[in-house]
Protein backbone atom coordinates (compact mmCIF):
# COMPACT_ATOMS: atom_id res chain seq x y z
CA UNK A 1 0.00 0.00 0.00
CA UNK A 2 1.43 3.25 -0.90
CA UNK A 3 1.81 6.60 0.41
CA UNK A 4 -0.26 9.20 -1.23
CA UNK A 5 2.40 12.91 -1.72
CA UNK A 6 1.33 16.24 -1.85
CA UNK A 7 3.85 18.35 -3.64
CA UNK A 8 3.19 22.28 -3.93
CA UNK A 9 5.05 23.72 -6.20
CA UNK A 10 5.25 27.95 -6.75
CA UNK A 11 5.29 29.67 -10.12
CA UNK A 12 6.83 33.38 -10.48
CA UNK A 13 5.27 33.63 -13.90
CA UNK A 14 1.94 32.59 -15.51
CA UNK A 15 3.73 31.28 -18.89
CA UNK A 16 5.74 28.56 -17.03
CA UNK A 17 2.66 27.27 -14.71
CA UNK A 18 0.35 26.81 -17.79
CA UNK A 19 3.39 25.00 -19.31
CA UNK A 20 3.57 22.73 -15.80
CA UNK A 21 -0.15 22.08 -16.32
CA UNK A 22 0.54 21.02 -19.44
CA UNK A 23 3.59 18.85 -19.09
CA UNK A 24 1.66 17.48 -16.14
CA UNK A 25 -1.40 16.76 -18.24
CA UNK A 26 0.72 14.97 -20.83
CA UNK A 27 2.26 12.77 -18.30
CA UNK A 28 -0.85 11.40 -16.83
CA UNK A 29 0.35 11.54 -13.40
CA UNK A 30 -1.83 12.37 -10.24
CA UNK A 31 -4.33 15.09 -9.47
CA UNK A 32 -3.55 18.72 -9.39
CA UNK A 33 -5.62 22.12 -8.45
CA UNK A 34 -3.96 25.05 -9.86
CA UNK A 35 -3.88 28.35 -7.95
CA UNK A 36 -3.37 31.53 -9.73
CA UNK A 37 -3.73 34.95 -7.64
CA UNK A 38 -5.49 36.57 -10.96
CA UNK A 39 -7.65 35.51 -13.69
CA UNK A 40 -5.90 34.34 -16.49
CA UNK A 41 -6.61 32.71 -19.81
CA UNK A 42 -3.66 30.86 -20.63
CA UNK A 43 -3.78 28.21 -17.63
CA UNK A 44 -7.38 28.05 -18.35
CA UNK A 45 -6.82 27.06 -21.99
CA UNK A 46 -3.97 24.78 -20.64
CA UNK A 47 -6.42 23.14 -17.81
CA UNK A 48 -8.60 22.77 -20.62
CA UNK A 49 -12.06 22.16 -18.87
CA UNK A 50 -14.94 22.74 -21.18
CA UNK A 51 -16.78 26.07 -21.02
CA UNK A 52 -18.61 26.85 -17.68
CA UNK A 53 -22.31 25.93 -18.16
CA UNK A 54 -23.06 29.25 -16.01
CA UNK A 55 -23.71 30.74 -19.69
CA UNK A 56 -26.70 28.14 -20.37
CA UNK A 57 -27.75 28.96 -17.25
CA UNK A 58 -27.81 33.12 -17.95
CA UNK A 59 -29.70 32.00 -21.61
CA UNK A 60 -32.25 30.18 -20.25
CA UNK A 61 -32.70 33.29 -17.08
CA UNK A 62 -32.34 35.62 -19.79
CA UNK A 63 -34.92 33.53 -22.07
CA UNK A 64 -37.75 33.39 -18.73
CA UNK A 65 -37.53 37.07 -17.56
CA UNK A 66 -38.01 37.93 -21.66
CA UNK A 67 -41.33 35.67 -21.05
CA UNK A 68 -42.01 36.73 -17.29
CA UNK A 69 -41.98 40.28 -19.02
CA UNK A 70 -44.39 39.85 -21.31
CA UNK A 71 -46.83 38.32 -19.05
CA UNK A 72 -46.89 40.88 -16.43
CA UNK A 73 -47.45 43.27 -19.56
CA UNK A 74 -49.93 41.41 -21.88
CA UNK A 75 -51.97 40.24 -18.80
CA UNK A 76 -52.28 43.40 -16.85
CA UNK A 77 -53.31 45.16 -20.28
CA UNK A 78 -55.65 42.26 -20.36
CA UNK A 79 -56.74 42.77 -16.62
CA UNK A 80 -57.80 45.99 -16.92
CA UNK A 81 -58.48 47.11 -20.03
CA UNK A 82 -57.16 50.96 -20.47
CA UNK A 83 -57.37 53.12 -23.75
CA UNK A 84 -54.88 55.45 -23.51
CA UNK A 85 -54.37 57.61 -26.37
CA UNK A 86 -56.43 55.79 -28.84
CA UNK A 87 -53.94 52.84 -28.43
CA UNK A 88 -54.78 49.56 -28.52
CA UNK A 89 -54.90 47.73 -25.33
CA UNK A 90 -52.34 45.17 -25.86
CA UNK A 91 -49.51 47.84 -27.08
CA UNK A 92 -46.38 45.93 -27.73
CA UNK A 93 -43.58 49.00 -27.85
CA UNK A 94 -43.55 50.04 -24.49
CA UNK A 95 -43.60 46.38 -23.27
CA UNK A 96 -40.28 45.40 -25.17
CA UNK A 97 -38.63 47.32 -22.43
CA UNK A 98 -39.90 45.93 -19.81
CA UNK A 99 -38.82 42.47 -21.31
CA UNK A 100 -35.08 43.89 -21.62
CA UNK A 101 -35.11 44.92 -17.74
CA UNK A 102 -36.13 41.89 -16.81
CA UNK A 103 -33.96 39.77 -19.03
CA UNK A 104 -31.23 41.69 -17.40
CA UNK A 105 -32.54 41.46 -14.18
CA UNK A 106 -33.20 37.29 -14.66
CA UNK A 107 -30.02 37.20 -16.41
CA UNK A 108 -27.60 38.72 -14.16
CA UNK A 109 -28.93 37.71 -10.90
CA UNK A 110 -28.50 33.83 -12.49
CA UNK A 111 -25.27 34.56 -13.44
CA UNK A 112 -24.15 35.80 -10.26
CA UNK A 113 -25.35 33.14 -8.48
CA UNK A 114 -25.22 30.33 -10.35
CA UNK A 115 -21.11 31.30 -10.44
CA UNK A 116 -21.25 30.71 -6.87
CA UNK A 117 -23.08 27.74 -6.87
CA UNK A 118 -20.04 26.45 -9.29
CA UNK A 119 -17.14 28.13 -7.53
CA UNK A 120 -18.40 26.89 -3.92
CA UNK A 121 -17.99 30.27 -3.00
CA UNK A 122 -17.85 31.59 -0.95
CA UNK A 123 -15.67 29.15 0.80
CA UNK A 124 -14.95 29.34 4.71
CA UNK A 125 -12.37 26.91 4.84
CA UNK A 126 -9.10 26.94 2.34
CA UNK A 127 -8.92 24.52 -0.36
CA UNK A 128 -6.19 21.89 0.33
CA UNK A 129 -2.76 22.68 -0.39
CA UNK A 130 -3.57 26.36 -0.65
CA UNK A 131 -0.42 28.47 0.45
CA UNK A 132 -0.92 32.15 0.95
CA UNK A 133 0.83 33.61 -1.64
CA UNK A 134 -0.92 31.98 -4.11
CA UNK A 135 -3.09 34.86 -3.35
CA UNK A 136 -0.50 37.13 -3.70
CA UNK A 137 2.27 36.81 -6.17
CA UNK A 138 2.84 33.29 -7.03
CA UNK A 139 1.25 30.81 -8.93
CA UNK A 140 0.57 27.46 -7.24
CA UNK A 141 0.49 23.51 -8.80
CA UNK A 142 -0.59 21.60 -6.44
CA UNK A 143 -0.08 17.36 -7.32
CA UNK A 144 -1.38 14.85 -5.16
CA UNK A 145 0.24 11.38 -6.34
CA UNK A 146 1.42 8.23 -5.39
CA UNK A 147 4.68 7.89 -3.45
CA UNK A 148 6.35 6.42 -6.48
CA UNK A 149 5.37 8.67 -8.90
CA UNK A 150 6.43 11.75 -7.23
CA UNK A 151 10.12 11.75 -7.92
CA UNK A 152 8.69 11.75 -11.68
CA UNK A 153 6.36 14.83 -10.78
CA UNK A 154 8.96 16.61 -9.38
CA UNK A 155 11.39 16.49 -12.35
CA UNK A 156 8.80 17.26 -14.16
CA UNK A 157 7.70 20.50 -12.86
CA UNK A 158 11.36 21.61 -11.85
CA UNK A 159 11.80 21.28 -16.01
CA UNK A 160 9.36 23.51 -16.69
CA UNK A 161 10.92 26.18 -14.03
CA UNK A 162 9.06 25.72 -11.09
CA UNK A 163 10.36 28.34 -8.33
CA UNK A 164 10.06 25.89 -5.04
CA UNK A 165 8.64 22.72 -4.63
CA UNK A 166 7.67 21.30 -1.24
CA UNK A 167 6.47 17.76 -0.27
CA UNK A 168 3.87 16.80 1.83
CA UNK A 169 2.53 13.68 3.09
CA UNK A 170 -1.24 14.05 2.02
CA UNK B 1 -17.24 19.59 -28.93
CA UNK B 2 -16.73 23.45 -27.41
CA UNK B 3 -12.76 22.26 -27.98
CA UNK B 4 -12.81 21.89 -31.56
CA UNK B 5 -12.37 25.56 -32.62
CA UNK B 6 -9.38 25.53 -30.19
CA UNK B 7 -7.45 23.11 -31.32
CA UNK B 8 -6.52 24.11 -34.28
CA UNK B 9 -4.92 27.18 -32.46
CA UNK B 10 -1.72 27.18 -31.04
CA UNK B 11 -2.30 27.99 -27.54
CA UNK B 12 1.05 29.79 -27.39
CA UNK B 13 2.45 29.78 -23.97
CA UNK B 14 5.38 31.32 -25.85
CA UNK B 15 8.95 31.20 -24.21
CA UNK B 16 9.42 34.73 -26.00
CA UNK B 17 6.59 36.78 -24.43
CA UNK B 18 7.59 39.95 -25.69
CA UNK B 19 7.50 38.40 -29.12
CA UNK B 20 3.43 38.36 -30.44
CA UNK B 21 3.59 39.83 -33.90
CA UNK B 22 6.58 38.92 -35.89
CA UNK B 23 8.08 40.40 -39.24
CA UNK B 24 8.19 36.99 -41.08
CA UNK B 25 10.18 38.46 -43.45
CA UNK B 26 9.70 38.65 -47.45
CA UNK B 27 10.71 35.11 -48.42
CA UNK B 28 10.66 34.19 -51.90
CA UNK B 29 7.92 31.72 -52.04
CA UNK B 30 5.11 34.16 -50.04
CA UNK B 31 5.78 37.04 -51.34
CA UNK B 32 2.96 39.70 -50.41
CA UNK B 33 0.83 39.16 -53.02
CA UNK B 34 -1.04 41.94 -54.56
CA UNK B 35 -4.94 41.56 -54.30
CA UNK B 36 -6.02 45.25 -56.26
CA UNK B 37 -4.05 43.93 -59.36
CA UNK B 38 -5.05 44.53 -62.94
CA UNK B 39 -8.27 42.15 -63.12
CA UNK B 40 -9.58 43.92 -60.27
CA UNK B 41 -8.70 47.46 -61.38
CA UNK B 42 -9.85 46.33 -65.02
CA UNK B 43 -13.34 45.05 -63.49
CA UNK B 44 -13.65 48.45 -61.18
CA UNK B 45 -13.09 50.43 -64.01
CA UNK B 46 -15.93 48.53 -65.87
CA UNK B 47 -18.36 48.90 -63.40
CA UNK B 48 -17.63 52.87 -62.98
CA UNK B 49 -18.46 53.02 -66.52
CA UNK B 50 -21.79 51.19 -66.27
CA UNK B 51 -22.29 53.78 -64.16
CA UNK B 52 -21.54 57.32 -65.79
CA UNK B 53 -23.65 55.34 -68.46
CA UNK B 54 -26.40 54.35 -66.94
CA UNK B 55 -26.01 58.09 -65.08
CA UNK B 56 -26.19 59.40 -68.74
CA UNK B 57 -28.76 57.49 -70.44
CA UNK B 58 -31.47 58.05 -67.53
CA UNK B 59 -30.40 61.81 -67.64
CA UNK B 60 -31.26 62.28 -71.26
CA UNK B 61 -34.33 59.77 -70.92
CA UNK B 62 -36.77 61.72 -68.77
CA UNK B 63 -35.34 59.63 -65.53
CA UNK B 64 -33.85 62.55 -63.72
CA UNK B 65 -35.56 61.89 -60.78
CA UNK B 66 -34.43 58.22 -60.14
CA UNK B 67 -30.94 58.80 -61.20
CA UNK B 68 -30.54 61.79 -58.86
CA UNK B 69 -32.20 59.51 -56.52
CA UNK B 70 -29.87 56.91 -56.66
CA UNK B 71 -26.90 59.38 -56.52
CA UNK B 72 -27.54 60.41 -53.27
CA UNK B 73 -28.58 57.02 -51.95
CA UNK B 74 -24.85 55.33 -52.88
CA UNK B 75 -22.92 58.67 -52.32
CA UNK B 76 -24.15 58.19 -49.15
CA UNK B 77 -24.15 54.51 -48.35
CA UNK B 78 -20.07 54.48 -49.87
CA UNK B 79 -19.33 57.57 -48.13
CA UNK B 80 -20.85 56.22 -44.63
CA UNK B 81 -18.34 52.64 -45.75
CA UNK B 82 -15.47 54.75 -46.06
CA UNK B 83 -15.64 57.13 -43.26
CA UNK B 84 -17.02 54.32 -40.88
CA UNK B 85 -13.61 52.53 -41.88
CA UNK B 86 -11.95 55.48 -40.91
CA UNK B 87 -13.36 56.45 -37.55
CA UNK B 88 -13.12 52.51 -36.39
CA UNK B 89 -9.23 53.03 -36.84
CA UNK B 90 -9.60 56.47 -35.17
CA UNK B 91 -11.57 54.42 -32.09
CA UNK B 92 -9.44 51.51 -32.35
CA UNK B 93 -6.09 54.54 -31.69
CA UNK B 94 -8.35 55.93 -29.36
CA UNK B 95 -8.11 52.14 -27.28
CA UNK B 96 -4.99 51.27 -27.90
CA UNK B 97 -6.40 48.55 -29.63
CA UNK B 98 -3.51 45.60 -31.71
CA UNK B 99 -5.79 42.64 -31.84
CA UNK B 100 -4.72 42.31 -35.54
CA UNK B 101 -1.21 44.68 -35.12
CA UNK B 102 -0.82 46.91 -38.49
CA UNK B 103 -3.24 44.79 -40.43
CA UNK B 104 -6.59 46.13 -38.72
CA UNK B 105 -5.62 49.82 -39.47
CA UNK B 106 -4.83 48.60 -42.96
CA UNK B 107 -7.94 47.31 -43.08
CA UNK B 108 -10.20 49.78 -41.73
CA UNK B 109 -8.51 52.60 -43.67
CA UNK B 110 -8.43 50.79 -46.80
CA UNK B 111 -11.56 52.67 -48.35
CA UNK B 112 -10.51 55.72 -46.98
CA UNK B 113 -9.27 57.24 -50.55
CA UNK B 114 -12.92 57.20 -51.42
CA UNK B 115 -13.18 60.31 -48.87
CA UNK B 116 -11.48 62.86 -51.22
CA UNK B 117 -14.17 61.82 -54.99
CA UNK B 118 -17.13 61.28 -52.78
CA UNK B 119 -16.45 64.95 -51.46
CA UNK B 120 -16.07 66.18 -55.13
CA UNK B 121 -19.11 63.62 -55.77
CA UNK B 122 -21.50 65.85 -53.38
CA UNK B 123 -20.99 68.43 -55.25
CA UNK B 124 -22.69 66.98 -58.00
CA UNK B 125 -26.01 66.58 -56.11
CA UNK B 126 -26.04 70.73 -57.03
CA UNK B 127 -27.38 69.46 -60.20
CA UNK B 128 -29.72 67.46 -59.16
CA UNK B 129 -30.98 69.83 -56.40
CA UNK B 130 -34.20 70.70 -57.76
CA UNK B 131 -35.48 66.78 -58.11
CA UNK B 132 -33.86 66.01 -54.82
CA UNK B 133 -34.54 68.43 -52.58
CA UNK B 134 -38.16 69.57 -52.20
CA UNK B 135 -37.80 72.87 -50.78
CA UNK B 136 -35.54 74.10 -53.38
CA UNK B 137 -39.23 74.53 -55.56
CA UNK B 138 -41.47 74.82 -52.71
CA UNK B 139 -39.47 76.79 -49.85
CA UNK B 140 -40.72 76.42 -46.38
CA UNK B 141 -41.16 79.80 -45.01
CA UNK B 142 -39.88 79.03 -41.39
CA UNK B 143 -36.90 77.00 -42.47
CA UNK B 144 -35.74 79.23 -45.20
CA UNK B 145 -32.85 80.69 -43.78
CA UNK B 146 -31.54 76.84 -43.11
CA UNK B 147 -32.70 75.58 -45.99
CA UNK B 148 -31.54 76.88 -49.09
CA UNK B 149 -29.05 76.19 -51.77
CA UNK B 150 -26.27 78.34 -51.31
CA UNK B 151 -26.30 78.03 -47.86
CA UNK B 152 -26.21 74.34 -47.57
CA UNK B 153 -23.85 73.40 -50.20
CA UNK B 154 -21.70 75.76 -48.30
CA UNK B 155 -21.78 74.26 -44.64
CA UNK B 156 -22.12 70.77 -46.65
CA UNK B 157 -19.24 71.04 -48.48
CA UNK B 158 -16.88 73.12 -46.03
CA UNK B 159 -17.89 70.17 -43.29
CA UNK B 160 -17.32 67.13 -45.37
CA UNK B 161 -13.77 69.04 -46.41
CA UNK B 162 -12.43 68.71 -42.82
CA UNK B 163 -13.87 65.33 -42.47
CA UNK B 164 -12.01 64.55 -45.90
CA UNK B 165 -8.95 66.45 -44.69
CA UNK B 166 -8.81 65.10 -40.90
CA UNK B 167 -9.36 61.14 -42.09
CA UNK B 168 -6.71 61.81 -44.84
CA UNK B 169 -4.25 63.27 -41.92
CA UNK B 170 -5.19 60.38 -39.64
CA UNK B 171 -4.66 58.05 -42.60
CA UNK B 172 -1.06 59.60 -43.16
CA UNK B 173 -0.21 59.64 -39.36
CA UNK B 174 -1.26 55.82 -39.46
CA UNK B 175 0.61 54.02 -41.98
CA UNK B 176 3.96 56.24 -40.50
CA UNK B 177 6.51 53.73 -39.91
CA UNK B 178 6.42 55.00 -36.08
CA UNK B 179 2.71 53.88 -35.83
CA UNK B 180 3.03 50.61 -37.64
CA UNK B 181 5.85 49.85 -35.31
CA UNK B 182 3.92 50.81 -32.45
CA UNK B 183 0.60 48.75 -34.15
CA UNK B 184 2.91 45.54 -34.77
CA UNK B 185 4.10 45.17 -30.79
CA UNK B 186 1.04 44.61 -28.35
CA UNK B 187 3.12 44.04 -25.72
CA UNK B 188 4.64 47.52 -25.59
CA UNK B 189 2.69 49.00 -23.39
CA UNK B 190 3.53 53.37 -24.45
CA UNK B 191 1.09 55.41 -26.32
CA UNK B 192 0.75 55.94 -30.04
CA UNK B 193 2.65 58.50 -32.34
CA UNK B 194 1.70 61.98 -31.33
CA UNK B 195 0.56 62.92 -34.49
CA UNK B 196 -2.41 60.01 -34.24
CA UNK B 197 -2.95 60.88 -30.72
CA UNK B 198 -4.13 63.90 -32.27
CA UNK B 199 -5.50 63.38 -34.74
CA UNK B 200 -8.02 60.24 -33.62
CA UNK B 201 -10.22 62.04 -31.10
CA UNK B 202 -10.61 65.08 -34.05
CA UNK B 203 -11.88 62.52 -36.15
CA UNK B 204 -14.11 61.26 -33.78
CA UNK B 205 -15.68 64.11 -33.12
CA UNK B 206 -15.92 65.91 -35.85
CA UNK B 207 -17.45 62.21 -37.51
CA UNK B 208 -20.20 62.85 -34.59
CA UNK B 209 -20.70 66.46 -35.41
CA UNK B 210 -20.50 66.75 -39.76
CA UNK B 211 -22.37 62.99 -40.16
CA UNK B 212 -25.14 64.19 -38.09
CA UNK B 213 -25.33 67.60 -40.46
CA UNK B 214 -24.77 65.68 -43.14
CA UNK B 215 -28.21 63.37 -41.95
CA UNK B 216 -29.99 66.06 -40.97
CA UNK B 217 -29.75 68.09 -44.88
CA UNK B 218 -29.35 65.10 -47.18
CA UNK B 219 -31.99 63.18 -45.69
CA UNK B 220 -34.18 64.87 -43.23
CA UNK B 221 -34.61 67.86 -45.23
CA UNK B 222 -35.92 65.22 -48.08
CA UNK B 223 -39.03 65.58 -45.52
CA UNK B 224 -38.87 69.22 -44.44
CA UNK B 225 -41.79 68.89 -42.10
CA UNK B 226 -40.17 66.28 -39.92
CA UNK B 227 -37.50 65.97 -37.17
CA UNK B 228 -35.91 63.74 -34.90
CA UNK B 229 -33.32 64.52 -32.99
CA UNK B 230 -31.35 61.59 -32.61
CA UNK B 231 -31.45 60.82 -36.37
CA UNK B 232 -28.01 62.13 -37.15
CA UNK B 233 -26.81 59.61 -34.21
CA UNK B 234 -28.82 57.46 -35.73
CA UNK B 235 -27.23 57.82 -38.97
CA UNK B 236 -23.47 57.55 -37.85
CA UNK B 237 -23.92 54.54 -35.77
CA UNK B 238 -25.05 52.87 -39.00
CA UNK B 239 -21.93 54.32 -40.90
CA UNK B 240 -19.70 52.89 -38.31
CA UNK B 241 -21.49 49.87 -38.46
CA UNK B 242 -20.89 49.55 -41.94
CA UNK B 243 -17.47 50.30 -41.43
CA UNK B 244 -17.04 47.27 -39.09
CA UNK B 245 -18.69 45.31 -41.81
CA UNK B 246 -17.05 46.15 -44.61
CA UNK B 247 -13.65 44.96 -42.68
CA UNK B 248 -15.50 42.03 -41.54
CA UNK B 249 -16.26 41.02 -45.34
CA UNK B 250 -13.08 42.27 -46.64
CA UNK B 251 -10.74 40.26 -44.14
CA UNK B 252 -12.86 37.47 -45.30
CA UNK B 253 -12.50 37.69 -48.55
CA UNK B 254 -8.72 38.71 -48.67
CA UNK B 255 -8.16 35.34 -46.53
CA UNK B 256 -8.83 33.38 -49.23
CA UNK B 257 -7.54 35.53 -52.12
CA UNK B 258 -3.80 36.58 -50.04
CA UNK B 259 -2.68 32.30 -49.96
CA UNK B 260 -1.41 30.45 -46.93
CA UNK B 261 0.21 32.86 -45.13
CA UNK B 262 -2.04 36.13 -43.89
CA UNK B 263 -3.27 36.87 -40.75
CA UNK B 264 -6.82 36.67 -41.82
CA UNK B 265 -6.15 32.54 -41.77
CA UNK B 266 -5.27 33.22 -37.64
CA UNK B 267 -9.47 32.34 -36.42
CA UNK B 268 -8.82 34.81 -33.62
CA UNK B 269 -8.77 38.44 -35.96
CA UNK B 270 -11.89 36.74 -37.46
CA UNK B 271 -13.45 36.70 -34.01
CA UNK B 272 -12.46 39.74 -33.04
CA UNK B 273 -14.12 41.35 -36.01
CA UNK B 274 -17.45 39.03 -35.37
CA UNK B 275 -18.01 40.60 -31.69
CA UNK B 276 -17.12 44.20 -32.85
CA UNK B 277 -19.92 43.63 -35.99
CA UNK B 278 -22.28 41.75 -33.40
CA UNK B 279 -22.22 44.67 -30.58
CA UNK B 280 -22.45 47.28 -32.70
CA UNK B 281 -25.48 45.58 -34.60
CA UNK B 282 -26.71 45.82 -31.05
CA UNK B 283 -26.01 49.22 -30.71
CA UNK B 284 -27.96 50.22 -34.48
CA UNK B 285 -31.23 48.43 -33.02
CA UNK B 286 -30.69 50.22 -29.55
CA UNK B 287 -30.99 53.48 -31.27
CA UNK B 288 -32.96 52.30 -34.00
CA UNK B 289 -35.46 51.35 -31.19
CA UNK B 290 -34.60 54.33 -28.83
CA UNK B 291 -36.10 57.02 -31.54
CA UNK B 292 -39.03 54.54 -32.48
CA UNK B 293 -40.34 54.78 -29.19
CA UNK B 294 -40.23 58.05 -28.65
CA UNK B 295 -42.13 58.94 -31.59
CA UNK B 296 -44.67 56.04 -31.03
CA UNK B 297 -45.76 57.63 -27.55
CA UNK B 298 -45.76 61.03 -28.23
CA UNK B 299 -48.12 60.00 -31.12
CA UNK B 300 -47.75 63.21 -32.94
CA UNK B 301 -48.91 63.51 -36.47
CA UNK B 302 -45.64 65.64 -37.21
CA UNK B 303 -43.74 62.97 -36.15
CA UNK B 304 -45.00 60.10 -36.90
CA UNK B 305 -46.17 60.54 -40.60
CA UNK B 306 -42.36 59.49 -41.44
CA UNK B 307 -42.88 56.09 -39.35
CA UNK B 308 -45.77 55.14 -40.92
CA UNK B 309 -45.27 55.78 -44.29
CA UNK B 310 -42.15 53.20 -44.22
CA UNK B 311 -42.88 50.76 -41.87
CA UNK B 312 -46.97 50.32 -41.35
CA UNK B 313 -47.50 50.90 -45.52
CA UNK B 314 -46.94 48.96 -48.75
CA UNK B 315 -44.79 48.91 -50.58
CA UNK B 316 -42.18 49.97 -48.04
CA UNK B 317 -43.11 48.02 -44.93
CA UNK B 318 -41.52 45.52 -46.84
CA UNK B 319 -38.15 47.10 -47.33
CA UNK B 320 -38.49 48.10 -43.35
CA UNK B 321 -38.60 45.03 -41.85
CA UNK B 322 -36.14 43.81 -44.62
CA UNK B 323 -33.61 45.90 -42.97
CA UNK B 324 -34.19 44.96 -39.85
CA UNK B 325 -33.75 41.52 -40.18
CA UNK B 326 -30.51 42.26 -42.32
CA UNK B 327 -28.96 44.94 -40.08
CA UNK B 328 -29.91 43.09 -36.94
CA UNK B 329 -32.06 40.21 -36.40
CA UNK B 330 -29.64 38.01 -38.67
CA UNK B 331 -26.34 39.47 -36.76
CA UNK B 332 -27.63 38.97 -33.73
CA UNK B 333 -28.74 35.18 -34.22
CA UNK B 334 -25.87 34.04 -35.96
CA UNK B 335 -22.89 35.66 -34.49
CA UNK B 336 -24.07 34.88 -31.19
CA UNK B 337 -21.92 31.70 -30.67
CA UNK B 338 -18.03 31.87 -30.77
CA UNK B 339 -18.04 29.26 -34.17
CA UNK B 340 -20.21 30.91 -36.16
CA UNK B 341 -17.90 34.21 -35.65
CA UNK B 342 -14.33 32.16 -36.68
CA UNK B 343 -15.84 30.35 -39.88
CA UNK B 344 -15.05 32.69 -42.87
CA UNK B 345 -18.24 31.63 -45.12
CA UNK B 346 -20.72 32.32 -41.94
CA UNK B 347 -19.04 35.62 -41.16
CA UNK B 348 -18.09 36.68 -44.70
CA UNK B 349 -22.25 36.18 -45.39
CA UNK B 350 -23.33 37.96 -42.11
CA UNK B 351 -21.09 40.88 -42.73
CA UNK B 352 -22.97 40.81 -46.60
CA UNK B 353 -26.15 40.77 -45.68
CA UNK B 354 -25.59 43.71 -42.87
CA UNK B 355 -24.01 45.79 -46.17
CA UNK B 356 -26.61 45.01 -48.05
CA UNK B 357 -29.23 46.03 -45.29
CA UNK B 358 -27.05 49.27 -44.89
CA UNK B 359 -27.42 50.04 -48.02
CA UNK B 360 -31.71 49.51 -48.45
CA UNK B 361 -32.02 51.17 -45.02
CA UNK B 362 -30.33 54.60 -46.83
CA UNK B 363 -32.78 53.59 -49.90
CA UNK B 364 -35.84 53.34 -47.23
CA UNK B 365 -34.96 56.81 -45.41
CA UNK B 366 -34.01 58.67 -48.53
CA UNK B 367 -36.70 57.44 -51.92
CA UNK B 368 -40.49 57.32 -50.03
CA UNK B 369 -39.76 61.18 -48.81
CA UNK B 370 -39.53 61.71 -52.77
CA UNK B 371 -42.06 58.55 -53.97
CA UNK B 372 -44.07 57.62 -51.59
CA UNK B 373 -45.95 54.28 -53.54
CA UNK B 374 -43.87 53.33 -55.74
CA UNK B 375 -40.31 51.66 -55.12
CA UNK B 376 -38.61 53.04 -58.53
CA UNK B 377 -35.67 50.06 -58.90
CA UNK B 378 -34.66 49.00 -61.90
CA UNK B 379 -31.44 49.38 -64.18
CA UNK B 380 -31.24 52.81 -63.64
CA UNK B 381 -30.68 52.28 -59.79
CA UNK B 382 -28.62 48.98 -60.36
CA UNK B 383 -26.16 50.16 -62.91
CA UNK B 384 -25.53 53.34 -61.10
CA UNK B 385 -25.37 51.62 -57.80
CA UNK B 386 -22.74 49.25 -59.72
CA UNK B 387 -20.95 52.19 -60.76
CA UNK B 388 -20.49 53.45 -57.62
CA UNK B 389 -19.34 50.45 -56.71
CA UNK B 390 -16.67 50.84 -59.31
CA UNK B 391 -15.50 54.20 -58.05
CA UNK B 392 -15.18 52.71 -54.58
CA UNK B 393 -12.84 49.90 -55.47
CA UNK B 394 -11.00 52.06 -57.89
CA UNK B 395 -10.22 54.46 -54.85
CA UNK B 396 -9.91 51.43 -52.44
CA UNK B 397 -7.44 49.39 -54.40
CA UNK B 398 -4.07 51.29 -53.37
CA UNK B 399 -5.51 50.69 -49.61
CA UNK B 400 -6.65 47.14 -50.52
CA UNK B 401 -2.76 46.36 -51.56
CA UNK B 402 -1.10 48.27 -48.54
CA UNK B 403 -4.41 45.28 -46.72
CA UNK B 404 -2.64 42.80 -48.77
CA UNK B 405 1.02 43.37 -47.85
CA UNK B 406 0.53 44.29 -44.24
CA UNK B 407 -1.38 40.90 -43.76
CA UNK B 408 1.02 38.33 -45.39
CA UNK B 409 4.22 39.92 -44.16
CA UNK B 410 2.97 39.99 -40.45
CA UNK B 411 2.10 37.05 -38.49
CA UNK B 412 -0.36 37.05 -35.26
CA UNK B 413 0.64 34.27 -32.88
CA UNK B 414 -2.48 32.63 -31.16
CA UNK B 415 -3.87 33.18 -27.84
CA UNK B 416 -1.57 36.38 -27.38
CA UNK B 417 -2.12 39.81 -27.53
CA UNK B 418 -5.54 39.86 -26.12
CA UNK B 419 -4.78 43.32 -24.99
Amino acid sequence: MSETVELAASFVAEETCAHAIEALREAHVGQSRIFSPMPCHKIQHAIGLPPSPVRAYVLGAGISGVITGLLITIGTSWEWNLVAGGKPIVSWPPFIIICFELMILFGGTTALLTFMLMARVPAFEPTAGYRSRFSGDRFGVVVVCDEQQADMVETILKQVGAEEIMRDAA
Amino acid sequence: MTRRYQEHEEIAVSSNPGAVLQKTGVEPEHRPIRAAGPVFTGVSAALTVIGVIAFAVGLTNGAAARVWQAYLVNLLFFLCVAQGGVVVSAAAYLSQGRWAGATQYRLAEAGGMFLPVGFVLFFGLFFGRTVIFPWVQHPVAQKAAWLNTPFLFARDGIALLVMTLLSLGLMRASRSAAACAWAANPANIVMPPPAVRRLAPAVAIAFAAIYTLIAFDLIMSLAPAWHSTLFGAFFFGASFLSGIAAMALGAVLLRSVLGEHNIFRTPRVLHDLGKFLFAFSVFWVYLLFAQYIVIWYGDMPVETFFIVQRVYYPPWEAFSYAVAILMWVIPFIVLMGVRPKRTPAILGTVAFAVLVGAWIELYVLVVPSLSQWVVPFGWIELFISLGFLGIFLLSSAHGINLVSTTATTEQLMEGEGHA
